[in-house]
C-alpha cells in the first residue's frame, strides 16, 4: 500500500534534512565532530562498560535498539538520539518507566532499577560516562 | 431568491465543515494515547506492564537470579505469588503479581548441543531472536517459530506459542527434556523417560507448576526458506485454504477487514541463493489500514473500495533466508489479541462468521485477521491436544476499545469448540477448560502436587485452575 507511503516520505525527508544541516550547523560552529548515523551492525557492537548494565542491556534493551525495523532509536546513533537527549533525562526516565510506543514500562527490562535504567538510557544515547551536560 | 439559494448553499457547506470538524475531532479523542498507572506505588514499587500495557502491577520484590541454584535457593522464602516474567509479551494477566516477580532475563544462552542428532540444551530465559542466531551458529533450527521473535523461550512454551505449518507442532511440540524448580526448591528432570507425568503436565505450564530453567530441544538441521507474501481475494483464497496447507512447509494468511482481500504468506525449503528480505513494510501498512479506518468509518463501501484498489497494485515479495530470519518478526505496533485453536474443519466457518460479524457491527476494526494450521502434540495443558487445529487471531490496535473480541467473537471461537491460547485474551475459567482438555484434571492434579499451597497462582490463575 504504497499510495500514503511516500507522503509522509517526503514530508519526514524535508523535516530530516532540516533538523540534518541544523544539527551540522550547530556542530560544526563549535568545532565538534557531527554526529553521524550508524548501521545496525555498528550498532549491535557497542556495549556498556560496566559489566552489570551490560548484563542488563544484552537482555533486554539490545532486543529492539539495534533493529531499525523495531522503530526505536539505534544504540550510540545520535543523529537519532540527540533531539531525545534534549528533552533532559528526567523527561527520558519517565518514558523508560512508563514505556512509550512499541516499549513496554521498564523498556522490557524488568529487573533493571531507575537508576539502572537511566544509566542504560545514558549509553544508548552515546552519552555513557556523562551527566545532562556532558555532550 | 438568489439570496435563498446562496443561504441553502452557504448552510449545506457549513454542515458539511461542522459534520467533517467532528468527525475528526472525535477520531483525535478516540486516538489519543491511554492513560498510563503511575510508574511508582505508594510504597516505591516500579511499575510492571505487559507490552500491550493493559496488565499491570506493582512487585515489591524483583529477583533475577543468576543460576539455576540461585533460583531454588530463593524459592522457598520467597513471597506469593511468585510469578515469573519472559520478555511480558502474554495479553492475559499470567505474570501480575503484587509479590515475587522473577525475571528469566540472566538464564540465557545455549548450554550444550548434539550435532548428530540435532538437540540442543538452552536456558530457558533466551528470547527467541537470539537463540535463533545461536542455533544457527551451530547448524540447527527450531523448525517452527511464532509471528514476535521477542518472548522468551520459557514464556513461549508455558503458552503454547506456535507457528504455521499442517506438519509443524507448536514451540513445545520439540522439547524432549526440561528442569524446573518447584515452590518449594527443589530442582526435578523431567522428560518422557524421567518424571514423565510432570513432563506431560509441566511442557505448557503457565508458570504454574514452578519456573523451568532449561530446556532440551529437538531441532532440525539449519535450512534455508523461500518466503512469498502477496494480495490474494479472500474468498478464493478461504475455498483453496485446504490445498494451500498441504502444499507449503508453512502457510498463514492474514484477511484485512473491510477489503474483501487478504495477505498470503509462504514459506517453502530452498537452494536457492539468498534475497534479503528488506526492511519491515508490516508497521507502514498497518498504519495505512488505520488512516483508511479514519477516512472512511462511515462509508464502508469506499473502505472497501480504496483498500482494493491500492492492495491489488501491491507486487508480490520474495525473500530467502535461513528461516530463524523469516519466520518470525518485528512487531514495533502495540495491539490487543484474542486467539483460538479450533478443530481444523471448524476453521473456515468460524471465520467467515467472524468475519461477517466484525464487518457488520465494527467498522473501527483494521487489524487483520490471522489464520494459522498447528500440528497435534500431546502436552496435557496444551491447546492442540490430540488434534489439528486452526488458529484464528484477532487484533485490535492498543488505542482501541477491544470489548468486541469478548463480544462478538469469543462466542463463535466457542461454538466451534476452540481452545483459547494461553497467552492472549479468554474469558474461560476452570469449569470451561476441563470441559476442553482430556487431562486437564491429571495436570491439575499435578500442579497441586508441585504447589499444594498455591504460592505460584496469581488472580489469573486461580480463575483458571480454580473458578475464583
Amino acid at each position: 500500500m504504497q499510495f500514503v507511503r511516500h507522503a509522509p516520505a517526503v514530508v519526514g525527508g524535508v523535516v530530516g534534512a532540516v533538523v540534518a544541516v541544523g544539527a551540522l550547523v550547530a556542530a560544526c560552529s563549535d568545532g565538534r565532530e557531527p554526529p553521524r548515523a550508524l548501521s545496525e551492525a555498528e550498532s549491535a557492537a557497542l556495549a556498556p562498560a560496566d559489566p552489570h548494565l551490560a548484563e542488563l542491556y544484552e537482555t533486554s534493551c539490545k532486543a529492539c535498539h539495534t533493529v531499525r525495523d523495531s522503530l526505536a532509536p539505534l544504540t550510540g546513533d545520535r543523529t537519532q538520539w540527540d533531539a531525545r537527549w534534549a528533552q533532559g533525562e528526567e523527561t527520558l526516565l519517565r518514558v523508560a518507566l512508563a514505556g512509550k510506543n512499541g516499549m513496554p514500562a521498564g523498556g522490557q527490562c524488568f529487573s533493571c532499577s531507575p537508576d539502572d535504567l537511566r544509566a542504560l538510557t545514558r549509553f544508548m544515547a552515546g552519552r555513557e560516562g556523562a551527566g545532562q551536560e556532558g555532550g | 431568491m438568489t439570496m435563498t439559494r446562496r443561504k441553502a448553499l452557504a448552510a449545506g457547506a457549513g454542515a458539511v465543515a461542522l459534520g467533517a470538524g467532528g468527525l475528526a475531532g472525535r477520531r483525535l479523542w478516540l486516538d489519543r494515547e491511554p492513560p498510563s498507572p503511575q510508574t511508582v506505588d505508594v510504597h516505591g514499587n516500579a511499575l510492571w506492564t505487559n507490552w500491550t500495557g493493559h496488565e499491570h502491577a506493582w512487585p515489591a520484590t524483583r529477583l533475577a537470579p543468576a543460576d539455576e541454584a540461585e533460583l531454588a535457593a530463593l524459592m522457598p522464602r520467597a513471597a506469593a505469588p511468585i510469578r515469573a516474567v519472559g520478555s511480558g509479551h502474554s495479553f492475559t494477566g499470567l505474570v501480575p503479581t503484587d509479590a515475587t516477580l522473577i525475571s528469566l532475563d540472566r538464564l540465557n544462552g545455549l548450554v550444550a548441543h548434539d550435532a548428530t542428532h540435532h538437540r540442543a540444551t538452552v536456558r530457558a530465559g533466551t528470547r527467541l531472536a537470539a537463540l535463533g542466531e545461536a542455533l544457527a551458529a551451530v547448524g540447527q533450527e527450531m523448525p517452527n517459530l511464532p509471528d514476535i521473535n521477542k518472548q522468551s523461550l520459557a514464556g513461549a512454551l508455558a503458552t503454547g506459542t506456535h507457528g504455521t505449518g499442517k506438519t509443524m507442532m507448536a514451540l513445545h511440540g520439540g522439547v524432549t527434556a526440561l528442569r524446573l524448580v518447584t515452590p518449594s526448591g527443589d530442582v526435578v528432570a523431567c522428560s518422557r523417560d524421567q518424571n514423565p507425568d510432570l513432563f506431560h503436565a509441566a511442557r505448557v505450564g503457565l508458570g504454574a507448576f514452578g519456573i523451568v530453567t532449561e530446556v532440551t530441544l529437538q531441532n532440525a538441521p539449519l535450512r534455508r526458506l523461500r518466503k512469498t507474501t502477496s494480495i490474494v481475494e479472500t474468498e478464493a483464497l478461504l475455498q483453496g485454504w485446504p490445498d494451500l496447507a498441504d502444499r507449503h512447509r508453512n502457510v498463514e494468511f492474514l484477511i484485512i477487514p473491510f477489503s474483501g482481500r487478504a495477505l498470503l504468506i509462504t514459506l517453502d525449503e530452498t537452494d536457492e541463493p539468498p534475497v534479503a528480505r528488506g526492511p519491515d513494510r508490516d508497521a507502514d501498512g498497518l498504519m495505512q489500514l488505520k488512516l483508511l479506518r479514519d477516512l472512511f468509518e462511515f462509508v464502508p463501501a469506499l473502505r472497501r473500495r480504496a483498500a482494493a484498489f491500492f492492495l491489488d497494485r501491491e507486487p508480490p515479495e520474495v525473500a530467502v533466508d535461513e528461516s530463524w530470519k523469516l519466520l518470525a518478526n518485528e512487531r514495533p505496533i502495540r495491539f490487543t489479541e484474542m486467539e483460538y485453536h479450533v478443530p481444523i474443519e471448524a476453521q473456515v466457518g468460524a471465520l467467515r462468521e467472524i468475519l461477517r460479524r466484525i464487518e457488520t457491527s465494527r467498522r473501527d476494526v483494521f487489524f487483520p485477521v490471522e489464520v494459522r494450521i498447528v500440528a497435534p502434540d500431546d502436552a496435557w495443558l496444551s491447546p492442540f491436544y490430540g488434534r489439528e487445529s486452526g488458529s484464528i487471531a484477532v487484533h485490535a490496535y492498543y488505542k482501541d476499545d477491544h470489548a468486541f473480541l469478548y463480544d462478538l467473537v469469543e462466542p463463535v471461537l466457542r461454538a466451534a469448540g476452540g481452545r483459547p491460547h494461553w497467552g492472549k485474551l479468554h474469558a474461560l475459567g476452570a469449569r470451561e477448560l476441563r470441559a476442553l482438555y482430556p487431562m486437564w484434571d491429571a495436570a491439575a492434579e499435578m500442579r497441586q502436587a508441585v504447589d499444594p499451597e498455591g504460592r505460584m497462582l496469581n488472580r489469573h490463575l486461580r480463575r483458571v485452575f480454580f473458578d475464583v
